[in-house]
C-alpha cells in the first residue's frame, strides 16, 4: 500500500504520507458527515449566550451573535476543503500540467510561456489572487487562488520537465528513435505514478493557505457561506477578549495545512 | 622485508547480521610489497582497505587481532589509530571530489591536513609530485572542477595527492579500473616507480584479473569475505588452484574462445560515412569515410579523447559534425524528426554510462517499450518475448514489475540493455565500454551474452573501446584512433599481428593479452 | 563567471521588461478604451507604456495624491517590515538550516520547520499579537516608528509585525536550505574526501556549508515573495498603511493604475533579489558546467 502513497519518497516519508492521507480521509468524512455531525446547522444565530468560553455544552464556545463554534467550524471546514480542493485541481491543470506540456514544445515557444509564467510567479501568488478577485468577483476565489498559485508550479514543472527531457537517458532514447511525443508520455506516466498524490497534497496545502487568507482579507468566502478564513476574520475584533472564538478555527485551520503537508510526505517542493 | 602491518584473524560484520563482511582474514604487509586483494564487489576487500584507512562505520563490529610496526598486537574491536602515514587512492569514477570545488583546492587541503603545513606548502607538495609522476598533467589542469576533467586526470591528481604526503601505505580502491587500459597501464607504472623511490607498501583492491598481471603482485582472491586463494602473480597467471579462482579468470581474453564467423562482404551497406570531421578545423585529409554492411562488426578503438566516441555521438545523431551518415542509403539528417525517428528504431545500444536508462522505468517497461511502441506488438506477445529476454540475459529472477532501473547495479543495469537490444531486433547495435567498471565474471557474462546476440541475430555491431580485447572479442574490423584522427583500420587479426602505428602498438599491449598475444603470433 | 553574469543580466531585463508589460496591461484596465475589445486594449497599453516613458504615473485614488508620492510615502514602512522580516529570517533561519546539511538533524528540525509554514500568515499575526498583549500590554495604534522602544507598549506594538514577517520568511529560508541540503544527502564526495583522510568538520565547513548556503542564495527570490506577501497581511492586521495596504484598498476601489504600480514594484524586487541570489550562489559554489 505505501508504493502508492509516493513511491519516489524514502520509506519514513512514505509513513508520514500514509498518515498523512488517513488524517485527511477523516477530514473528508466529517466534511461529508458535517450536517450530522454539527449539533447546529451552518449560521444559526442564538444558538447559545454571545461569547461563552468552552463549555460541555458549547466544546469550542460560542461567538459573538451566539453561534456554536464547534458547529460553525465544521461548516466552515467544510466550505474551506472544497474551496481548496478546486482551486488545487486548477493549480495542477494550470500550472504543473501546463508547464510540462510546454517544456515538450518547440524551444521558443516553450521559453516565451516560461518567460511569461515566471513574470507572474515572481509576484506573491496572495496578491495575484487579490487582482483576479478585484477584477471579477469574489464567487471566483477558488479559481482566482488556483490560478494565482498556478505560474510558480508552471515554472518548476517546467524546469523539471526541461530536466528530465536534457537527461542521458533521454538522448539515448531519441538516439534509437522513440520520438519526442513518447517522451513526453513517458515523463507524464512516471510523474503520475510518482508524484501524483504529493502533488496534489502539496498544492492543496498551498492554495488553502492562500484561500483562507483572501477570505481573512475580505476577498475570498462571502456570508452566509463561511470558511474558516472568514470566520476568523470576523472573530478579529474581539478575540483578544474570547480567544476562542478565533482559536479553534486557527487550529483547523492549521491541522488541516499540516495534514496535507504531511500527506505530501513533508515534501516543500525541496526535493528536485 | 619490515612488516608494517600484521591482521590475524580478522572478522568484520555488521550488527544484526549472521554473514560477515569479512571471516578470518589474514594478512602481512611488508615495506614496499605489494598485495592485490582480488574478488568480485561485496567479496570483502573494502572492509580490509576501511579498517587500514580507519574509516570503518561505527556500527560494524570488529574482531581479531592487528599490529602496526614493531608495536605489540591489539584487539581489532578497540579500532586502534593507524600509526602509520596511509594514503588512500579511490576510484574517481565513484567521484570522491566535490564537484563545485577546484580539484587542486581540494587535494591541497587533503595534504595540508595530513603534513600539517600550511595550504600554500601543501600546494608546492602537490606541484612536486605530479612532476615526479611521468605523464602526469600540470597542477593548472587541476584548478578546474571534477566535472570539466576526464578520470585518467582525476587518477593522476588522486595519485599524486597519495604520493605527496610520503606514505608507509598506500591503499588502492579500484583506482584505475575505469579507465582505459593503456592509462591505467601507465599509472600503474607510475605508482610502483614511486614506490621504488619510497619504499611504501601498496595493498590494492581490484576486482578484475588483468591488475594481477599488470601490478605483478601477491594476490589473494577472496569470495563473499573468505580467502579462498593466495599466490603470486607469475603463479596466478600461469593456472588457479580453486574452481572460483578460474571463473575470475575466465574473464581474460581467450585466444582460442570461439572464433567469430567472418559475414559476408557481399552484403549491403548499413551505415555510411561519408568525409566525417571529429576535428575543429576542417581538413580534407582528417575527413574519415568508412562503410558498415549487414551483420558486419566494426571496432572503433582508442583513447580516452582519441576521437572515438565523437565518431559514435555522430553517427547515433548525438552531435552535429560536418560530413554525411546514411544509414540504410538513408541521410538522416535531411529527413524530419518522425521518419528519422522511424529509422533510429533499428539501432540498439549498449553502454557503460550508468545514466543511458531512465531510472523511473521498471524492468518490464525497459523491455516492452520497443515492443509495444516501435513494433505494436499484443500485449500476449510482448508478456512472451519479455519473459524470454529476462531469461536470457539472467534477470528472470527479479521483481521486474516494481523494480527500477535506479535500484538496479550496474551489472544488471547492463543486462536489461542487452534483454532491450535483443527483442528490438536492431539491424545495428552500437556498444560503447561493455565491460568498464564490472567485476571479472560479469565482465565475462555480458562479452559472452554480446557475442552469443551477435552470432544469432547477426546484427550489424559497431563497437567504441580503449580495449584491444573487447575489440578482439566482438568485432571482425577496427579502426584506430588517436588525437581526432583516424590513423590506421583494418582485420582485428591483422592489426594484432602486424600494428603499423605506435599508438595501435600501444593500445595492443595495454590489453594484457598475455597468451592471447601469443596465439596471435601464431595467427 | 562572466558569461554568467551576461546571461542572468539578459534574464532580468526580460524578466523586468515582462513586469513592465503587465503592469501597463493592469493600468490600462483604468482607461475607457481598454474595455472596447483587444485593439482597444492594446491601444489602451501602449498608452500606458508611453505614460511610463514619461514618467507620468497618475495618481492615488486612495488619498488623492501622487502615485510617486503616495508610495513614497508608505515605503519606508513597508520597506521596514521587510528589512526587519530579512534580519529574523536571517538569524533565526540560517543557522539551523546550515546545520540541516546533516540528513539526521535536518529529519529532526523538519517537523518544526513543517509546523511553522503550515501557520497561515494571518494565524501568526493574530497568535503573535495576542501574545504581545497578554506579555507587553496593549500595543500602541499607528506605525511603529521607533526601531527600539522605550516602553512595553512600544515593545508591543513594533515585536509582533515584525515576527509575522519574519516567520514567514524564515520558513522560505529554511526551504531553500533544505532543498540544497537534499542534493547533498547521499553525495559521494563526503565518503570520498573522509576516506582521503578529511576531517568530517572540514568537509562540512569548505565544501557542504558553501553549498548548502548558495542554494539558500538561489533561493532568495522566494524569500523575498515570502516577505512580502507577509508583509501585505502585517500591515493589514497591525493597521500599518504601508505599499502592502495601499494594494489592498487599491483593488477595492479598482484603482488598477496604482495597482499595476505596486505589482511592478513587487516583481521587480523579487526579480533584483533572484539575480543578485544567483549571481552570489555563482560566485559562493560554482558547479561546472
Amino acid at each position: 500500500m505505501s508504493a502508492i502513497f509516493a513511491p519516489s519518497l524514502p520509506r519514513p516519508r512514505r509513513i508520514l504520507a500514509i498518515a498523512g492521507w488517513a488524517g485527511l480521509g477523516v477530514v473528508a468524512l466529517a466534511v461529508t458527515m458535517s450536517d450530522f455531525l454539527a449539533h447546529a446547522p451552518a449560521n444559526e444565530l442564538h444558538a447559545g449566550p454571545m461569547l461563552a468560553p468552552p463549555s460541555a455544552q458549547f466544546p469550542f464556545g460560542t461567538d459573538l451573535v451566539g453561534r456554536d463554534l464547534l458547529s460553525e467550524t465544521l461548516h466552515a471546514l467544510s466550505v474551506t476543503a472544497t474551496a481548496g480542493l478546486e482551486a488545487a485541481v486548477v493549480a495542477i491543470l494550470a500550472g504543473g500540467f501546463l508547464g510540462y506540456m510546454s517544456a515538450h514544445l518547440p524551444k521558443p515557444a516553450g521559453l516565451v510561456l516560461h518567460w511569461a509564467f515566471a513574470v507572474f510567479a515572481a509576484i506573491p501568488a496572495l496578491l495575484l489572487a487579490i487582482v483576479l478577485i478585484g477584477l471579477t468577483s469574489r464567487g471566483i476565489s477558488a479559481l482566482a487562488a488556483g490560478l494565482a498559485a498556478a505560474p510558480l508550479a508552471f515554472v518548476r514543472a517546467f524546469d523539471r520537465a526541461s530536466r528530465a527531457g536534457g537527461a542521458r537517458h533521454a538522448d539515448y532514447a531519441r538516439a534509437t528513435g522513440v520520438s519526442a511525443s513518447m517522451l513526453l508520455r513517458r515523463d507524464l506516466a512516471y510523474e503520475f505514478r510518482d508524484m501524483f498524490l504529493p502533488i496534489v497534497a502539496r498544492a492543496f496545502a498551498s492554495v488553502t493557505i492562500i484561500l483562507s487568507t483572501l477570505s481573512f482579507l475580505g476577498f475570498g468566502a462571502t456570508p452566509p457561506h463561511r470558511d474558516l478564513g472568514l470566520m476568523i476574520g470576523a472573530a478579529w475584533p474581539n478575540y483578544l477578549e474570547a480567544w476562542w472564538t478565533a482559536g479553534f478555527p486557527a487550529l483547523t485551520l492549521v491541522i488541516l495545512i499540516l495534514l496535507a503537508r504531511l500527506a505530501a510526505g513533508l515534501d516543500e517542493g525541496e526535493r528536485p | 622485508m619490515t612488516a608494517l602491518v600484521e591482521i590475524n584473524d580478522l572478522r568484520v560484520g555488521r550488527q544484526g547480521s549472521a554473514t560477515p563482511e569479512l571471516d578470518r582474514f589474514s594478512l602481512t604487509l611488508s615495506a614496499g610489497e605489494t598485495v592485490l586483494l582480488l574478488g568480485e564487489t561485496g567479496c570483502g576487500k573494502d572492509a580490509v582497505l576501511r579498517l587500514l584507512a580507519g574509516s570503518l562505520e561505527q556500527d560494524q563490529e570488529i574482531s581479531g587481532t592487528i599490529r602496526f610496526g614493531e608495536n605489540d598486537p591489539v584487539q581489532a574491536a578497540t579500532r586502534p589509530t593507524n600509526p602509520l602515514r596511509v594514503a588512500y587512492v579511490p576510484s574517481a569514477a565513484l567521484h570522491p571530489l566535490s564537484p563545485t570545488a577546484p580539484v587542486a583546492q581540494q587535494l591541497t587541503r587533503v595534504i595540508g591536513h595530513k603534513l600539517r603545513c600550511p595550504q600554500g606548502a601543501a600546494r608546492e607538495e602537490l606541484r612536486t609530485a605530479l612532476e615526479r609522476l611521468a605523464g602526469a598533467p600540470p597542477i593548472g589542469m587541476l584548478d578546474r572542477f571534477p566535472g570539466q576533467l576526464d578520470n585518467a586526470t582525476l587518477c593522476w591528481a588522486l595519485l599524486a595527492a597519495a604520493t605527496a604526503v610520503t606514505p608507509e601505505i598506500v591503499l588502492c580502491d579500484h583506482s584505475f579500473a575505469d579507465i582505459s587500459p593503456l592509462v591505467a597501464r601507465t599509472l600503474i607504472g607510475a605508482l610502483l616507480a614511486e614506490q621504488q623511490r619510497l619504499g611504501f607498501a601498496v595493498l590494492y583492491g581490484g576486482r578484475i584479473p588483468q591488475a594481477v598481471a599488470r601490478l605483478g603482485a601477491r594476490t589473494i582472491v577472496l569470495q563473499r569475505g573468505c580467502m579462498i586463494e593466495e599466490g603470486e602473480a607469475a603463479r596466478m597467471m600461469s593456472g588457479q588452484t580453486h574452481s572460483y579462482t578460474r571463473s575470475l579468470f575466465h574473464a581474460l581474453p581467450q585466444p582460442d574462445a570461439g572464433r567469430l564467423n567472418r559475414t559476408s562482404t557481399r552484403s549491403e551497406a548499413l551505415l555510411q560515412v561519408q568525409g566525417l570531421m571529429l576535428q575543429a578545423e576542417k581538413k580534407a585529409r582528417n575527413a574519415i569515410s568508412f562503410e558498415l554492411r549487414r551483420g558486419a562488426s566494426l571496432a572503433l578503438v582508442g583513447e580516452d579523447g582519441s576521437g572515438r566516441r565523437g565518431m559514435a555521438r555522430a553517427i547515433m545523431g548525438l552531435d552535429r559534425r560536418p560530413g554525411r551518415i546514411l544509414f540504410d542509403a538513408v541521410d538522416l539528417n535531411l529527413l524530419s524528426e518522425a521518419m528519422t525517428s522511424r529509422l533510429r528504431r533499428r539501432i540498439a545500444f549498449v553502454t557503460s554510462d550508468d545514466a543511458a536508462l531512465d531510472p523511473r522505468m521498471t524492468l518490464w517497461d525497459v523491455i516492452d517499450e520497443p515492443l509495444r511502441v516501435h513494433l505494436k506488438l499484443s500485449r500476449e506477445l510482448t508478456t512472451g518475448y519479455r519473459e524470454a529476454a529476462l531469461k536470457r540475459v539472467g534477470l528472470a529472477s527479479h521483481d521486474g514489475r516494481r523494480l527500477t532501473v535506479a535500484a538496479l547495479s550496474a551489472f544488471d543495469r547492463r543486462r536489461l540493455q542487452i534483454a532491450r537490444a535483443v527483442v528490438a531486433a536492431p539491424l545495428l547495435v552500437v556498444v560503447d565500454e561493455p565491460l568498464r567498471g564490472l567485476d571479472a565474471v560479469a565482465r565475462a557474462t555480458i562479452r559472452d551474452l554480446l557475442a552469443e546476440f551477435r552470432l544469432e541475430q547477426q546484427a550489424a555491431f559497431l563497437v567504441v573501446t580503449a580495449d584491444f580485447a573487447v575489440a578482439r572479442a566482438l568485432a571482425d574490423d577496427a579502426m584506430i584512433f588517436h588525437e581526432g584522427r583516424m590513423i590506421e583500420r583494418g582485420p582485428v587479426r591483422e592489426l594484432l599481428r602486424a600494428p603499423r602505428e605506435s599508438a595501435t602498438r600501444a593500445l595492443i599491449e595495454a590489453a594484457d593479452f598475455g597468451p592471447l598475444s601469443r596465439a596471435a603470433e601464431a595467427v | 563567471m562572466r558569461v554568467f553574469a551576461l546571461r542572468e543580466s539578459g534574464r532580468l531585463a526580460f524578466g523586468l521588461l515582462g513586469a513592465l508589460l503587465l503592469a501597463a496591461a493592469v493600468s490600462a484596465l483604468s482607461l475607457p478604451g481598454a474595455h472596447e475589445g483587444v485593439q482597444g486594449f492594446l491601444a489602451a497599453m501602449a498608452s500606458r507604456l508611453l505614460a511610463y516613458a514619461t514618467f507620468d504615473l497618475g495618481s492615488s485614488a486612495v488619498s488623492g495624491l501622487g502615485a510617486a508620492q503616495e508610495l513614497i510615502a508608505r515605503g519606508p514602512t513597508t520597506l521596514t517590515f521587510v528589512l526587519q522580516g530579512i534580519v529574523i529570517a536571517a538569524v533565526f533561519g540560517i543557522p539551523p538550516g546550515l546545520l540541516s546539511g546533516a540528513a539526521s538533524l535536518r529529519n529532526a528540525l523538519a517537523p518544526l520547520g513543517q509546523f511553522v509554514s503550515a501557520v497561515p500568515v494571518f494565524c501568526a499575526a493574530l497568535l503573535l499579537a495576542y501574545v504581545a498583549n497578554r506579555l507587553l500590554g496593549p500595543a500602541l495604534p499607528g506605525t511603529p516608528v521607533a526601531l527600539l522602544p522605550r516602553d512595553l507598549a512600544g515593545w508591543s506594538q513594533i515585536v509582533p509585525p515584525a515576527l509575522t514577517v519574519g516567520l514567514a520568511g524564515m520558513s522560505a529560508v529554511q526551504v531553500g536550505l533544505r532543498r540544497a541540503s537534499v542534493t547533498l544527502e547521499d553525495a559521494p564526495f563526503r565518503q570520498g574526501l573522509g576516506r582521503l583522510g578529511l576531517p568530517e568538520r572540514e568537509i562540512e565547513r569548505f565544501f557542504v556549508t558553501p553549498v548548502v548556503f548558495a542554494g539558500l542564495l538561489n533561493s532568495l527570490g522566494e524569500v523575498i515573495v515570502a516577505l512580502l506577501s507577509a508583509t501585505v497581511v502585517a500591515e493589514w492586521v497591525f493597521h500599518c498603511p504601508g505599499i502592502a495596504d495601499l494594494f489592498v484598498k487599491s483593488v477595492a476601489l479598482r484603482d488598477w493604475n496604482m495597482v499595476a504600480l505596486i505589482l511592478f514594484l513587487f516583481a521587480a524586487t523579487a526579480m533584483i533579489a533572484d539575480f543578485a541570489g544567483r549571481i552570489a550562489a555563482h560566485a559562493v559554489a560554482r558547479e561546472a558546467a
